[in-house]
């Protein structure tokens, strides 16, 4: 039985405008959609609230409508370059194919399982679940993965080497920032960003929790900075600061010298006797790297310079006079 | 056709269609494509009818897609459109490449895998760039801890830990029977029953210095209690905060009992709190933009010991 209802008629009338947009080259004009696509109607305005709306679900979808302005709304034609819109084929195996919905279906990244199921359609569809072991998936773990709403626009960014603009809030304050995004990563629970900054001219690290408005994307490819071909080490938390980097001396305790040498593997470090250490690291962000060094209490505490050790104390007496509760 | 929408059924379709198409002879059987595609049969039926009435101007018949829709069977030929899938949205290449990435970054992931084939293939179609956008760092607990732990759990032993207890700033030996491991805000946990404690406990994998399996079995229960991090039900008291505004995140770091925002900026804050420790660091970060409205008795004075016990340090 063929379905007559309004869904089934609109599906039809989508499925033959997307036919119509993708075999022409020039573009097909307003005009001739609403004479030859099957489905429209011959009045003007129903015609116009139609195709916007198709317009609309279409480009929902992701299908790359490009627009060619003419003199009226009529003459405007629209095409989809079918090098845009075609899914290259990766070539997957079955295996690899089930691998990849069982890691979409592991990994929760904010994304809608709705918005999944449709990626693994356009990938081939879902085969046989493979047992997870030889997926290469381990068992029985679950991992949530936090989102933010600026990260997909600043992965767009990333791939389609875009130039971006954001409100970004750091320790200096809140300004407008124009940047290169290069990299994304995930560490320690955070997202961060990567980018050159346009106004500073040098790279910078972001945090995306201190994003403060939408991600303005620019045209693709107008990036015009080279990503360096080594990209530098995953940055902490004091290192994302607008200030010339400071050389601050650090003690640890035996007690804790193992996990502050997680966190500061790429630093020099001496070690002391009985297995303490002290280690020199470079601080862009004062108030981070206080943080930091006051997470370990009483078994850290800071040996040079003496200004950061005069900071550290007027920070504490701060504390001490303000809490005599 | 009522339960998709029209969105659902075009998307379903346009992957479908080039699927059936590349197969030999254009052909698959109706069975396979609807559970490929989790889609009822009548609606796959219904769509593909469709679909062979589908063309372009003037709909000549080698203008049309070329559908043929048996009782069991489809066969389809197409013009020169919709002979590849769409391509995936940015979303969806984010969430692809963030799961499968994820997933492999986890110490003693197979690295010749199904899922790093199948990852390294989707990365060589998505062009220059797509490789290096995205780093997942989820884990940096020591591999082979995890791993005696991973089998400790599968042999049902208890494990014997060299912990640093965090919120009691404090090292210990203790004996726990491994239930399972999880991941969270890109750190992993174990989750366990801690015989010191005679308690379910969670302990973070990367404070853990060393661990030995003993010979002791154990049963694990049956489902698993829910994995909390702290819940707030074993608190050792309350402690009410008036956050300036430069401390407001931590309205949305932490879980609290109650929050009011203040049109001027700043918060007024409830937490439960669940270790000293853990209250001395946050009162020491926030210093003066944190002050202590209110708190039980066990947590007066808190802030400003702490502060008094560094300072003691740096005055040496």
């Amino acid at each position: 039985m063929i379905p007559t209802d309004k869904s089934a008629e609109k599906f039809e009338r989508q499925m033959n405008l997307l036919a119509a947009l993708s075999d022409t080259v020039q573009g097909v004009r307003a005009i001739d959609i609403q004479q030859r696509v099957p489905g429209y109607n011959a009045d003007h305005d129903s015609f116009r609230r139609t195709f916007e709306r198709d317009k609309k679900d279409l480009l929902s979808l992701g299908v790359p409508i490009e627009v060619v302005t003419g003199a009226t709304a009529e003459l405007t034609a629209y095409r989809v370059d079918k090098s845009k819109y075609e899914l290259p084929d990766p070539g997957l195996e079955s295996d690899e194919l089930a691998a990849l919905h069982l890691a979409l279906e592991t990994v929760t990244v904010g994304s809608s399982p709705g918005d999944m199921a449709r990626a693994m359609w356009r990938l081939g569809g879902v085969v046989d679940a493979a047992s997870s072991d030889s997926a290469g998936i381990p068992v029985g773990e679950i991992t949530e993965i936090p989102s933010n709403a600026s990260l997909v626009p600043l992965f767009r960014a990333v791939t389609e080497r875009r130039v971006v603009s954001f409100t970004y809030e750091s320790s200096a304050g809140t300004s407008k920032r124009s940047v290169e995004p290069w990299h994304l990563d995930f560490k320690r629970g955070r997202w961060n960003l990567t980018a050159f900054d346009l106004e500073r001219s040098e790279q910078r690290n972001f945090r995306l929790d201190r994003v403060r408005s939408e991600v303005q994307l620019e045209d693709p490819g107008s990036q015009s900075h080279p990503i360096p071909s080594t990209p530098s080490e995953q940055a902490d938390p004091w290192e994302f600061g607008d200030n010339e980097p400071v050389v601050m001396t650090v003690r640890f305790d035996a007690e804790v010298s193992d996990f502050a040498r997680q966190s500061l593997s790429s630093c020099t470090v001496t070690e002391q006797s009985g297995g303490a250490a002290s280690f020199q690291v470079p601080v862009a962000n004062w108030p981070a790297f206080r943080s930091f060094v006051l997470s370990f209490l009483d078994h850290a505490e800071i040996i040079e310079p003496p200004e950061a050790r005069a900071a550290m104390i007027e920070w504490l007496e701060l504390i001490e006079g303000g809490d005599r509760g | 056709m009522a339960d998709m929408t029209a969105a659902e059924r075009l998307d379903r379709t346009l992957a479908i269609v080039p699927w059936v198409a590349n197969q030999p002879d254009g052909t698959a059987t109706i069975s396979e494509i609807s559970e490929r595609f989790a889609i009822d049969a009548d609606d796959l039926r219904d769509c593909l009818i469709i679909t062979s009435m589908v063309g372009v101007h003037p709909y000549t018949p080698d203008l049309l897609i070329n559908a043929i829709v048996d009782a069991d069977t489809v066969t389809i030929d197409l013009p020169d459109y919709f002979r590849r899938p769409l391509r995936l949205t940015a979303e969806q290449t984010f969430a692809l490449l963030t799961s499968a990435k994820a997933l492999l970054s986890v110490p003693g992931a197979d690295h010749s895998s199904a899922l790093a084939r199948g990852l390294e293939k989707v990365l060589r179609t998505l062009g220059e760039g797509s490789e290096t956008a995205v780093d997942i760092g989820i884990d940096t607990a020591p591999d082979a801890i995890t791993e005696l732990l991973r089998s400790a759990i599968e042999r049902r032993q208890a494990v014997e830990i060299t912990y640093y207890s965090y919120g009691r700033d404090d090292t210990g030996t203790r004996r726990i029977n491994p239930w399972a491991i999880h991941s969270e805000g890109g750190l992993w946990y174990l989750q366990g029953w801690c015989h010191a404690s005679n308690a379910e406990r969670v302990f973070r994998i990367d404070r853990i210095r060393q661990a030995d399996i003993t010979d002791a079995e154990f049963v694990a229960p049956n489902p698993l209690p829910s994995f909390e991090l702290f819940d707030g039900s074993n608190a050792l008291g309350r402690i009410t905060l008036l956050l300036q505004p430069d401390a407001r995140w931590v309205t949305e770091y932490y879980p609290a009992e109650s929050i009011d925002l203040h049109p001027d900026g700043t918060a007024t804050i409830v937490l439960a709190i669940g270790s000293m420790a853990w209250l001395e660091r946050l009162l020491l970060r926030l210093g003066p933009d944190a002050a202590v409205v209110d708190a039980t008795p066990e947590l007066q004075g808190v802030g400003g010991a702490a502060a008094r016990r560094l300072l003691s340090i740096y005055r040496d």
